[in-house]
């Protein structure tokens, strides 16, 4: 019950840690906290939907497929949201992030319908470790977000390219004297927060239903990882994630399944009490 | 056009529209309305602690719930007058708030706003959960309507006037609130609070006050709200609701009085006038917000001045910073 628990918990947790990764993403290149972060795992899910269940694609290809999809749709919503505001104050972005998570959300509902959708699992089954049985989906799960969350870090830490996207994070100006291009860097930004996000959508799909709602409550815990783990920092996201999903599973196993909600956000109270600047800190301070 | 001759002008519009709108309207756009009122008196609230103090809260729609249902819990099972249920719903909103502040004001700028979203949460769920008190899922039926003796504000229009009453008196107690000393050391905090409490302002009690004062505006909403729907269940206030507050809030104008009028208006209406749009009609809501964001960061209020200067003087135009809290002029509210 325990081990079944905690895997379970890993695998939700992983999911919050990926779409709060996205946050830090968008936090660190552009200093903005996207409102439709959690939209971002609901058009993965039903990206997956269309793929694997409508269109009868190998898994193998939708989860390509998908990834590739949303991190256009990323570019798109970094030229519609984020870039016309640029230079005006953080709040008028995060109400045009708002605007665009209910556009997201209707448009959703008026193209795949308000029904919940199901989706099969990328691989049915159980696995039986002595007297544990734990879903496929579930390691399956852990497996491919670890993978994608290495793959982030090795793109931020030893690419070129990952060099371009945080020198551009810590001074859009000053990247932009030494000639790199802000536009592709933030852009690219974007598309790589989608991306991971609507994978997290995809991987979530199976074990939840589909809805136009999926995202806001998962984007919500998604955020109460990042502030527990510390905003600005990717470490922080991952770990942060996972203690949302532990709690997440665990209260709702042990504690009640109605109050579960609440009770992540209470730990995030706390957690802002006792040490607001997260488990990791924010890499850049307040300036006076 | 000056600020007596502003005032007087949309004073004048107000009571025509008072003396017009029961008579004219049918019941349902006089419950839209009443509705879009006592949002205003939350998106006020916000006004306070987000306009004035700087302070970002998705908790308002929490706490519009906490007065609805101090009002339904004190009416349906207490039986307490109303006059005294809604007082209560002031008082203990705003108690609450101010309880919660001194924890949460513990946290500064963008982290007390994340908090916020927490405490929208965790009301919710205890909105949805508890069961013996709130009702749970079912909420909260039959709660009579407002009376003061014998008087009972039982139809639509009474509500009106009821509501429109609160409403006249809690714009006026706002804006008396924006020229006082308190209202001044609010502003003082949301341009620099590292400044005010050099100036002596001291910053965490007085981001408490507002943020309790907010609180009581919600509550008082809240109140209204329970008297005028009769019923009240947990889904209405959610965090949703909240992010829709503050995108009213946004979208008039957050440094001026006028600006929560015409937001909570524009936003509150507009649906009603494009119903033939059914189910596109959340998707332009979206749409729309954002694009007006994107061609007003300032807002209408904000935006509609800087038309107005940029038509009086050009060149005065060109000093002004684009986008930089508290840039706007203060020549309205």
């Amino acid at each position: 019950m325990v081990w079944q628990l905690i895997i379970a918990g890993l695998a939700m947790g992983i999911v919050y840690g990926l779409v709060a990764m996205g946050f830090v993403l968008i936090w660190r290149a552009v200093g903005v906290v996207n409102f439709a972060q959690g939209e971002f795992l609901m058009l993965g899910g039903f990206v997956a939907f269309t793929l694997i269940e409508m269109a009868g694609l190998p898994v193998g290809l939708s989860l390509g497929l998908c990834a590739l999809i949303m991190g256009l749709a990323g570019v798109v919503f970094h030229f519609v949201t984020y870039w016309p505001l640029r230079k005006s104050w953080d709040i008028t972005v995060i109400i045009s992030t708002i605007g665009a998570s209910i556009a997201l959300k209707e448009t959703a509902t008026l193209v795949w319908g308000p029904a919940p959708l199901g989706v099969k699992p990328i691989v049915p089954g159980i696995a039986k470790f002595g007297s544990v049985f734990i879903d496929w989906q579930f390691i399956l799960t852990i497996g491919i977000a670890a993978l994608l969350m290495a793959a982030v870090f090795f793109l931020l830490e030893k690419t070129y390219l990952g060099h371009i996207l945080q020198a551009t994070a810590q001074d859009q100006y000053a990247a932009s004297l030494i000639g790199i291009p802000v536009v592709l860097a933030t852009g690219l930004t974007f598309a790589i927060s989608a991306l991971i996000t609507g994978v997290g959508g995809l991987l979530l799909a199976p074990i939840f239903f589909v809805t136009s709602t999926m995202g806001s409550v998962t984007g919500l815990k998604a955020f109460a990882a990042v502030i527990i783990g510390g905003f600005g920092s990717v470490e922080g996201a991952i770990i942060g994630g996972i203690l949302v999903g532990m709690v997440d599973t665990f209260s709702g196993a042990y504690i009640s399944t109605t109050y579960r909600d609440a009770i992540v956000f209470l730990c995030l109270i706390l957690a802002l009490i006792v040490r607001p600047q997260g488990i990791f800190g924010e890499k850049i301070s307040e300036k006076v | 056009m000056s600020k007596k001759a502003f005032w007087l002008v949309a004073g004048l519009l107000a009571a025509v529209a008072a003396a017009v709108i029961p008579s004219v309207a049918s019941n349902y756009m006089l419950r839209v309305v009443n509705m879009t009122m006592i949002t205003y008196i939350c998106v006020l609230s916000l006004f306070i602690v987000f306009g004035m103090a700087g302070q970002i809260s998705f908790a308002q729609s929490g706490f519009w719930g906490v007065g609805a249902y101090i009002t339904a819990i004190l009416t349906t099972k207490l039986h307490v007058s109303p006059l005294a249920a809604l007082g209560a719903s002031a008082v203990g909103t705003a108690f609450l708030a101010a309880l919660l502040g001194l924890a949460l004001f513990r946290l500064r700028g963008h982290y007390f706003g994340f908090s916020t979203i927490g405490v929208v949460m965790i009301l919710n769920g205890i909105f949805q959960n508890w069961k013996p008190v709130t009702g749970g899922a079912d909420g909260i039926a039959n709660i009579p309507s407002f009376g003061i003796g014998t008087f009972e504000f039982g139809t639509e229009t009474s509500n009106f006037y009821l509501i429109l009453a609160v409403v006249i008196i809690i714009s006026i107690v706002t804006w008396i609130l924006r020229h006082s000393p308190l209202g001044r050391s609010f502003m003082a905090i949301r341009d620099n609070e590292i400044a005010a409490n050099c100036m002596g302002v001291n910053s965490y009690l007085t981001k408490n006050i507002a943020f309790a004062l907010a609180g009581m505006y919600c509550g008082i909403a809240g109140s209204l709200f329970a008297f005028l729907a009769n019923y009240i269940s947990a889904t209405t206030f959610t965090f949703t609701q909240s992010a829709l507050y503050l995108v009213m809030l946004m979208l008039g104008g957050y440094n001026s009085l006028p600006g929560p009028i015409i937001g909570t208006t524009l936003l509150m209406l507009l649906p009603e006038w494009v119903r033939f749009l059914q189910e596109y009609i959340l998707l332009i809501y979206g749409l729309g917000v954002m694009v007006l964001m994107v061609v007003m960061p300032d807002g209408l209020v904000g935006g509609g001045k800087k038309l107005y200067e940029y038509i009086q003087n050009r060149r005065r135009r060109n000093g002004w910073p684009n986008g930089v809290a508290g840039s706007a002029s203060n020549d309205l509210g």
